[in-house]
């Protein structure tokens, strides 16, 4: 580099931030994101763990029992959802997905029978049900992806029951 | 090889400078810890981005880049009540997504290294414009230019560019410190690196006639 083009690359720098370098920013930055793209479901998940992590010192998981009815995913701990039932000591739940155009409707039933609240965590969103007399609930028009189910028992609702995360 | 950064105070005189990632993050620290989880939950959604692309730019492949940006997320949330000052949070984020990376790729360039292999996760930022994937949103020949121009620059700049072009004008210098590049870098003039890639625009005719 010559002096010459040493001082005007100092003269450059030393300029305030411009339009046209907010132009040229704005460009890269979506060259960076093109090139790279951050991972479909990556915030979702992180949503996820952060609210696993704030129920944490609480919860009893539920366990999958048998083997879903639909592949389990190789690449993470996530379970296709079919037809599928969880159970811990105090409750079982069975859930079974059905598409509705592009998104699914959630139907479950939890045992022992009883009125309890049921939330359907997808990343930071939350929509809570309660089950019926006899346990049912069913979440319609309901955005495919990762998702965890969280329930309360009236009985005990400071212990929140969560299932594992499962792929709707 | 970049070297491991020490977390600096963040700048008070950027408090002025009006709503960036770094205030909005001050303001999750301090909701959540009243018991209101919705704007971290926002924050996840918009400074995720900022978090992968520091966290490549190591040189860690995708893998092993969401499992450090998520630990980063849980680091956060388990540490929360002891941040001393919230308005340092997006830089402690950033500070500890890079070392996180760096000892990541290190440890896994070493392991390589004992395996006699030449495989090295693939340099962020440096996929030649021509090589680039169709996928990838070339929208014009402008695209191409400036691509070309910052593959030209030193790996500092590109990576300093490259993130700066994430965040708006109050996080620039922050976003620099993290990086572990000198004060003034970027924000509020446009530093050696800025500088180098505007001159290097205004002689290609390529880029300034059309």
């Amino acid at each position: 580099m010559t002096a010459a083009e040493d001082r005007e690359l100092a003269l450059v720098a030393a300029g305030g931030i411009d339009a046209e370098d907010r132009a040229i920013l704005g460009r890269l930055a979506a060259l960076v994101e093109a090139t790279d793209p951050v991972p479909p479901g990556l915030v979702d998940r992180i949503g996820l763990a952060l609210t696993m992590e704030a129920l944490h010192a609480e919860i009893a998981e539920l366990h999958l029992v048998g083997e879903p009815a639909l592949a389990v995913r190789a690449d993470e701990t996530s379970i296709e959802a079919g037809t599928i039932t969880f159970t811990t000591d105090v409750l079982t739940v069975m859930i079974s997905v059905h598409p509705e155009g592009g998104r699914v409707r959630v139907d479950g039933w939890a045992a022992p029978a009883g009125e309890i609240s049921v939330e359907l965590h997808q990343g930071g969103d939350v929509t809570t049900t309660q089950s019926d007399a006899d346990g049912r609930f069913s979440f319609a028009d309901v955005e495919r992806g990762p998702a965890r189910l969280v329930l309360r028992r009236p009985s005990d609702p400071t212990v929140p029951i969560v299932t594992p995360q499962i792929e709707l | 090889m970049m070297s491991d950064d020490l977390v600096e105070p963040v700048d008070t005189a950027l408090r002025d400078q009006g709503e960036g990632l770094a205030d909005q993050a001050a303001r999750a620290v301090l909701a959540y810890r009243d018991g209101d989880r919705g704007p971290l939950a926002a924050l996840v959604q918009v400074m995720t981005p900022l978090l992968w692309h520091t966290v490549r730019a190591q040189g860690a492949d995708s893998e092993l880049a969401q499992d450090i940006v998520q630990n980063v997320w849980l680091t956060l949330v388990r540490d929360i009540e002891s941040i001393r000052d919230p308005r340092a949070t997006l830089q402690w984020m950033l500070v500890t997504a890079k070392r996180a990376a760096w000892r990541a790729v290190r440890r896994s360039r070493d392991e390589q290294v004992r395996q006699d292999s030449d495989e090295h996760a693939t340099d962020w930022l440096t996929t030649p414009a021509d090589d680039l994937p169709d996928a990838v949103a070339v929208r014009d020949e402008r695209d191409r230019v400036l691509w070309g121009h910052v593959g030209e620059l030193s790996d500092r700049c590109r990576r300093l560019l490259g993130l700066v072009a994430m965040v708006d004008r109050p996080d620039y210098a922050v976003v620099s410190r993290a990086l572990g590049m000198p004060v003034g870098s970027i924000g509020p003039t446009r530093g050696r690196c800025l500088a180098k890639l505007r001159v290097a625009l205004a002689a290609d005719p390529a880029w300034s006639l059309s």
